[in-house]
């Protein structure tokens, strides 16, 4: 089974490690691609992070894709605008409005750790309805359950069961993310599933948010980096 | 000391053998890994939890300079050992991340050497 993790953070963002510590300690565990979600500074910067990426990916043997989490709904309209640049879009879930936005955005692909400090799930069935229509993959991020302790971890893992269960219940896709912020924190892909078959899902589906659903909007990406793709299900055909 | 008759194999646990690696800063010693281990477990599922995991970190299966070890658990708790494990990130100072080799019934399905 080929395991992809598509919320990593390198230097370029908020993470500690480079991208060559990252790739290796990732192809170690067993991953077959990752990418790195690095926030959007710009456009020059595209370029730059493109080729690290590429000479990373000869040196680990392992598929590296590049990805950007909008942090607020200005950078989220940028980043929909460069849509055709780079392979995945995350959104930085915890803001209700910000979540809302995300699901509805289809060329969002994933809303990363709807729960992020707060005192509730940040989804309710209307997200999870928009979700699972624009195909907005719903995170489960394993750091937030990593870091925490005691009272906030049972908080967390409370909220992250509630969405689990909302986004079951309206067929949205769930998919298992460690959002590691140094390589000590990219877990094992196995790991990861038997976490989430703790919170509520099954080992089939658990196996599926880690394997078949990244592989999903992998190849959506590549889809729309064809010149001859449009939009979703829109592409010219000569 | 006398020691109660074994049970027949149809009341026994079934086990599961869960054979792992540690990837860390520095080399870890057994003591040290299984305190963290069942620290973890404790911490997670709680003393009631822990004890329905039957959890044993085999000591003499435990290579310390591959650092590659056996945890036996019984077969319904795979699961719950394996989410254990991922929440192991420090031992002290030295940060580390396990990586799971193989999942069997015996041993010797291990396939240690």
């Amino acid at each position: 089974m080929d395991f992809y993790d598509l919320h990593v953070h390198s230097v370029f963002s908020e993470g500690k490690s480079s991208i060559e510590e990252i790739a290796n300690i990732a192809s170690r565990l067993g991953y077959k691609g990752m990418c790195f979600s690095e926030y959007f500074r710009g456009r020059g910067r595209i370029e730059k992070l493109k080729k690290m990426i590429k000479r990373t990916e000869n040196e680990a043997g392992i598929k590296i894709y590049l990805g950007f989490e909008a942090r607020n709904s200005k950078e989220l309209t940028k980043l929909v605008k460069l849509r055709r640049e780079f392979d995945v879009l995350l959104v930085h879930g915890g803001d209700v409005d910000l979540n809302r936005i995300a699901v509805e955005t289809p060329e969002v692909d994933i809303l990363t750790h709807p729960e992020l400090e707060r005192n509730d799930s940040g989804l309710d069935q209307v997200s999870a309805k928009f979700a699972a229509k624009n195909k907005v993959a719903i995170e489960v991020n394993f750091r937030e359950i990593l870091i925490n302790y005691k009272k906030s971890r049972s908080k967390i893992l409370s909220f992250i069961r509630r969405n689990i269960m909302l986004a079951k219940k309206f067929h949205a896709p769930i998919i298992l993310c460690s959002g590691a912020v140094t390589h000590w924190e990219l877990k094992d892909p196995y790991c990861l599933i038997s976490m989430a078959n703790q919170l509520g899902l099954e080992l089939k589906e658990a196996k599926d948010a880690i394997s078949k659903i990244p592989k999903s909007i992998i190849s959506q990406a590549k889809e729309r980096k064809n010149k001859k793709w449009i939009m979703p299900g829109v592409k010219v055909v000569e | 000391m006398k020691k109660p008759k074994t049970l027949k194999p149809t009341l026994r646990e079934r086990n599961r053998y869960i054979l792992f690696q540690v990837i860390s800063e520095e080399p870890i010693v057994y003591c040290d890994l299984e305190s963290a281990i069942w620290n973890a477990c404790l911490n997670f599922f709680g003393e009631l939890g822990s004890s329905q995991m039957s959890l044993w970190i085999i000591k003499n299966l435990y290579d310390e300079k591959k650092q590659i070890g056996v945890i036996r658990c019984n077969n319904k708790s795979v699961t719950k050992v394996l989410s254990a494990l991922g929440l192991l990130n420090k031992l002290g100072d030295i940060r580390l991340t396990v990586k799971i080799l193989k999942v069997s019934g015996t041993i010797k399905g291990l396939h240690m050497k």
